[in-house]
């Protein structure tokens, strides 16, 4: 497990950042969902394959970390299809700039999207489109298939460049967008130095863990549910704060509203404001987040009848679920709190990204 | 961690209340799929050297993507295809083209406006 912080703790007198301990739940859900990996089955359009192209071998396979970008993606299959598939005469005259992907069913993939999100949003869409195709498949992974063109990219639907640059543009954007839905400014990414920002760009390239998480625990909140004051990013506590008995100001339940979109299969993306608490401060819930803004797919649920002696522990009445939630490609309880998921499985970007599936006919 | 496990919830329902269970959901999907055609109060203002414009509120309908909302600003500007131009929110963040004006308007305005910064230069990089 990293010896970074990825839970801010109190610093006891005397101490130094190197004495941060890590919460473990914390560390350990963080690092489940970095190191997701998404299968991946990428075809050159056969329509458009050069001549001379050693064919049958055009398809290329891999497990792709979630966090990761296509874009980043590309140098692996260029390496690939350049060694292996094309001559040489087609490997000069072949642009990487016209490359784009899209799915068997014509969708068009987006280069800012988390691979992780481009695979769960796929999963919970084809299901609608085709439940008996699908609903026989179980719980073993299927790959993402795409179709590399090689030519007449659609910039309208593409949105961004296929480049690196733009990549990380859009990347460092949606930090800041999360930055400010947390806290109404983007001071603690702006606060960051350049070679940070540029490190935790680079920790998502190389997918490593603790590079990311170095730069990202300072803009990342604890997930301590109030009960320890978080210290500043350098270690140095504020003056004339009680350690112990303060809230943690910087917490994951005093933030103003968590970042999290949900992807509702074959669109639409909805954004809401998520308070940390509910009115009479309990934790606000990923079941009663839905069920406040998609009630007619998670309608409250019926209270438990009053105990009885015959009945000392009454369940409430189950009932049949239309639809499940899906975090990092996991079903996520809906007792999960949603600042926790805030910032326990939230994407690189900082984002909640809640998936939609409809349950199986 | 990678993958998705939607087996299904409860299997000993009947065919038929499945099938009901489903054409509920999906009609629950068509709802959430309308666009939102209310109109929200966008307000452009110029950072830097960025000309200013004549008028700089405007009316744009909710569903539509930021990604509209760039291409009215460069049409309004005259802007051509390869002149730089940096959209920011708030003076702080540059919105994924594909946010809806809803969305953003939702989290991020102001006074009843949602405040459009537009740039020559890159700021707030």
């Amino acid at each position: 497990m990293s010896a970074y912080g990825t839970t801010r703790q109190p610093p006891t007198a005397g101490s130094g950042p190197k004495d941060k301990t890590t919460d473990y739940h914390t560390a350990l859900f963080r690092r489940l969902a970095w190191e997701g990996t998404v299968p991946i089955e990428i075809r050159v359009d056969p329509k458009e394959l050069p001549a001379n192209s050693d064919r049958g071998l055009e398809c290329y396979y891999l497990q792709a970390p979630r966090v990761t970008y296509l874009p980043l993606l590309l140098p692996e299959i260029r390496r690939f299809l350049m060694d292996v598939v094309f001559d040489e005469a087609a490997a000069s005259s072949l642009k990487e700039e016209d490359w784009w992907f899209e799915t068997e069913e014509g969708t068009v993939m987006k280069w800012h999207w988390p691979i992780g999100l481009i695979y769960d949003t796929h999963t919970i869409s084809r299901f609608v489109r085709n439940p008996t195709a699908y609903a026989a498949s179980s719980s073993t992974a299927t790959p993402l298939r795409l179709i590399l063109h090689l030519a007449s990219p659609p910039v309208e639907k593409l949105l961004l460049a296929p480049s690196q640059e733009a990549c990380k543009q859009a990347f460092m954007g949606q930090i800041k967008e999360a930055d400010f839905i947390r806290w109404g400014s983007t001071k603690r990414v702006t606060g960051l130095r350049k070679n940070e920002q540029d490190g935790i760009w680079e920790g998502i390239k190389d997918h490593n863990f603790d590079d990311y998480w170095r730069v990202a625990s300072k803009v990342t909140p604890s997930a301590s549910p109030g009960s320890s004051l978080s210290a500043q990013s350098s270690g140095h506590t504020r003056p004339g704060t009680d350690i112990g008995t303060a809230i943690d100001r910087d917490g994951a339940y005093s933030v103003r509203s968590i970042p999290a979109r949900i992807y509702l299969p074959d669109g639409p993306v909805l954004q809401e404001f998520v308070s940390p608490l509910l009115e009479d401060g309990t934790p606000n819930t990923l079941g009663k987040f839905l069920s406040a803004h998609l009630s007619l797919l998670f309608p409250p649920r019926p209270p438990a009848p009053p105990p009885s002696r015959s009945n000392p522990n009454p369940q409430p009445p189950s009932v049949q679920e239309l639809a499940y939630a899906m975090v990092q490609g996991v079903i996520t309880p809906p007792e999960s709190e949603m600042a926790w998921l805030g910032v326990c499985l939230a994407g690189a970007d900082g984002w909640l990204n809640i998936c939609i599936g409809i349950n199986k006919v | 961690m990678a993958t998705s496990n939607t087996t299904s919830r409860a299997t000993n329902h009947t065919m038929g209340e499945h099938s009901e269970q489903f054409e509920e959901a999906l009609k629950a999907l068509d709802v959430y799929k309308n666009k939102d055609v209310s109109k929200v109060v966008v307000r452009f203002k110029a950072v830097g050297n960025a000309p200013i414009m004549k008028q700089n509120f405007y009316k744009i309908t909710a569903s539509n993507r930021f990604q509209a909302v760039i291409h009215f600003l460069r049409k309004e500007l005259g802007w051509t295809s390869g002149e730089p131009l940096f959209t920011y929110i708030n003076l702080s963040f540059s919105p994924a083209p594909d946010d809806t004006v809803a969305n953003l308007f939702k989290a991020c305005g102001t006074d009843g406006h949602l405040i459009v910064n537009y740039s020559t230069t890159q700021a707030w990089g």
